[in-house]
């Protein structure tokens, strides 16, 4: 957080307009960031809400709010202020009483097959709304979901009829889930369940819902902007990758070393059941993709035994992708797990009971994220909750089997001691590379890649889905591979971004593999297709850029190494001559998708 | 006394006007930033503030920092 916002309360309508008005002294520090809303209500007077919660993480945002019930138009016209703004993000919020006003007065009069047809009247809207956003726009698109909220529930007497009120917002909210999944860099927000745990009570205001169709109370708009901002942080935002967690009272009670195996707390029964119901919520974070490992001063064979021998601790050996459990201090075995993992202090979470280790975590590793867990042992899946650590707006298929793909890569680097030869190890992988051009299937993955890789990034160029899917618009080539070998599949892990400067000059303006992939000369390959499609392209010239950041040392001399030749010192470009015919590596199969 | 100062506190904070500029004939027609918009911000402001509900008709009888202040003493009874 913002030092600035440190010690604030920031709680009531009035200190949020106050803080607005401070945050202007702060503007240097925060990074500018241009929001447009579209709405069906006057969600100007969100903005306090949004930029306050904002600049707390970092932001200074500039909101921009479309004449209110005027969002087709302005999305539809090429001229508005919301293509003039050129926003960063916009929020498309929409109350289903004013997309479809009949619907709310005269519900009980609609059957099924009318609802149905009304749900897909309202979605057509969206779609419409949505391609013109995405073909005039880069920015991210925030969609809010619908409510129905009845402002009294009188008009519905029948406990079926209300029943199949939600029904029908279940239905349509299903459906605009959807549509968002299908269009590059949309997110989906949920609004329904918002307003069911703030209550609808709480909700509404009738004074202002009368006099001035705003649809929620000053606490709802204050929780509105709360979760804007936060889903707006985590668009904007590189997310975490690894949970690291500490074991004696944190995911069983008790102490293993002292307690042994039938004395800790891990049951169905109270106590045992708080830790159990913390061990799900791991699982379920683990099965979203998050990476998981232990630190944990302990003996190595007592807590193996938790993970073996009780049956009531639903966490297993194979869930963690690294295990650091032994007496040396927890940032040595943070550090241990970042290297193993491949992956940067920046991108580790730590959970740990005791707060003397987590004052040395954050003393010696600043980098890393450590959470302030609370005493009250039931309160722990709730505070990593809060944390908004993990918060994901999309899972890729990657993302699901991250850890198995981990431990298979665990197995080759053991299968890499026992052969002698590195080019008979490689070919004992038997490896398939696919390479193919990027699609509406793929782009959100190929954006993801650009956006999270660090060490194996020749530019560390970081790129929307919609910007990629311009890129390919405008005649650039967007490629992607993806590896298979006698383990498994590792689902889509290099990107290559090459675009024509001038014409028949064409130039590689990305080059990525993510590292559990590198060092199997897959590299090669990936840069001799390339080499091989600009040859197809009847160009003249081929470069290679290569930009130093903080992390990416290992490619230095990627392209010197793969008879590139400096051209331009000073921005680090390369030149291939395409006279050469590159080395060819036929351990490697290649699959052109 | 206290009061009428937290009140124009308030709306110094939403009407973004310096509070010494404030005064019981503070109004719409003065305060550049007082527009119907802000007026409902003004209004969600004082009932979080001072913890009381408003009516629409005290919200359309609140037409300058006096009346706000008499309505509210109203309240505060």
């Amino acid at each position: 957080m913002v030092e600035f916002f440190k010690d604030r309360v920031i709680k009531t309508p009035a200190s949020y307009a106050k803080t607005l008005q401070e945050v202007e002294s702060i503007k240097g520090q925060l990074m500018p960031i241009n929001i447009a809303f579209l709405s069906s209500y006057t969600s100007e007077i969100l903005s306090p809400y949004v930029s306050v919660e904002l600049a707390k993480k970092g932001y200074y945002s500039d909101n921009y709010f479309a004449p209110f019930n005027q969002f087709e138009q302005e999305v539809l016209n090429q001229n508005s202020d919301l293509y003039n703004k050129n926003p960063d993000v916009v929020v498309v919020h929409n109350m289903i009483e004013d997309m479809y006003p009949d619907l709310v007065i005269n519900f009980a009069k609609y059957n099924e097959i009318e609802l149905d047809s009304i749900a897909q009247q309202v979605i057509e809207r969206y779609e419409t709304i949505l391609e013109s956003l995405r073909t005039r726009v880069k920015a991210d698109i925030v969609i809010v979901n619908f409510s129905m909220i009845n402002v009294d529930e009188v008009g519905s007497i029948h406990s079926a009829v209300k029943q199949q009120k939600n029904q029908f917002t279940q239905n349509i909210n299903k459906k605009l889930l959807l549509l968002c999944s299908k269009t590059s860099s949309c997110y989906s927000i949920d609004y329904m369940d918002m307003v069911c745990k703030v209550g609808v009570k709480e909700w509404i205001d009738r004074k202002l819902y009368f006099m001035a169709r705003i649809p929620f109370t000053g606490q709802g708009q204050i929780e509105f902007g709360k979760m804007l901002a936060e889903t707006i942080n985590s668009i904007k935002s590189q997310p975490y990758k690894c949970l690291v967690l500490d074991l004696d009272n944190t995911i069983w009670g008790g102490v293993i070393g002292e307690d042994g195996l039938s004395g800790i707390q891990i049951s169905e029964y109270y106590p045992g059941n708080v830790f159990k119901h913390f061990q799900r919520t791991v699982l379920n974070l683990r099965n979203q993709g998050v990476l998981l490992a232990i630190a944990s001063k302990n003996n190595l064979n007592d807590a193996m035994e938790v993970f073996q021998e009780h049956s009531d601790c639903l966490l297993k050996e194979s869930d963690f992708a690294a295990i650091e459990i032994n007496w040396d201090d927890k940032a040595t075995n943070i550090q241990k797990i970042a290297k193993k993992l491949n992956i940067g202090l920046d991108s580790i979470v730590f959970f740990d009971d005791n707060p003397v280790e987590r004052q040395w975590v954050s003393d010696k590793l600043p980098q890393v994220k450590v959470i302030d867990v609370p005493k009250d042992t039931m309160l722990y899946s709730k505070t990593l909750h809060d944390s908004n650590c993990f918060n994901f707006l999309v899972m890729t298929a990657e993302d699901k089997s991250k850890t198995k793909m981990i431990q298979l890569n665990q197995q080759r680097a053991e299968l890499s001691e026992n052969s002698k030869d590195i080019d008979s190890f490689l070919t004992s992988l038997s490896m398939v590379v696919s390479i193919g051009t990027s699609d509406s299937v793929t782009v959100d993955r190929i954006a993801q890649l650009t956006n999270k890789t660090n060490q194996f990034n020749l530019t560390t160029k970081r790129y929307s889905a919609a910007e990629i899917n311009k890129f390919i618009e405008s005649g650039n080539i967007v490629l992607y591979l993806s590896v298979e070998d006698c383990f498994g599949e590792h689902g889509i892990s290099g990107v290559a971004i090459i675009k024509e400067s001038v014409e028949c000059e064409w130039i590689i303006d990305t080059f990525l593999l993510s590292c559990r992939i590198i060092g199997k000369k897959i590299e090669s390959v990936f840069l001799n297709e390339i080499v091989n499609i600009i040859k197809s392209k009847k160009a003249s010239k081929l470069y290679g850029q290569y930009i130093t950041s903080r992390k990416n040392h290992l490619t230095k001399d990627f392209y010197k190494k793969h008879d590139f030749d400096l051209s331009d010192e000073e921005n680090g470009v390369w030149e291939y001559d395409l006279q050469k015919i590159p080395r060819t590596i036929d351990f490697i199969k290649i699959n052109r998708v | 006394m206290r009061e009428f100062n937290k009140l124009k506190q308030v709306v110094s904070d939403i009407l973004e006007v310096n509070i010494d500029d404030i005064n019981e004939n503070s109004s719409p027609d003065n305060i550049e930033k007082w527009d119907s918009l802000s007026h409902i911000k003004l209004v969600m402001a004082i009932e979080a503030e001072f913890n009381v509900k408003l009516t629409p008709e005290d919200m359309m009888d609140m037409l300058s920092v006096k009346l706000i202040k008499i309505i509210l003493a109203e309240k505060l009874e």
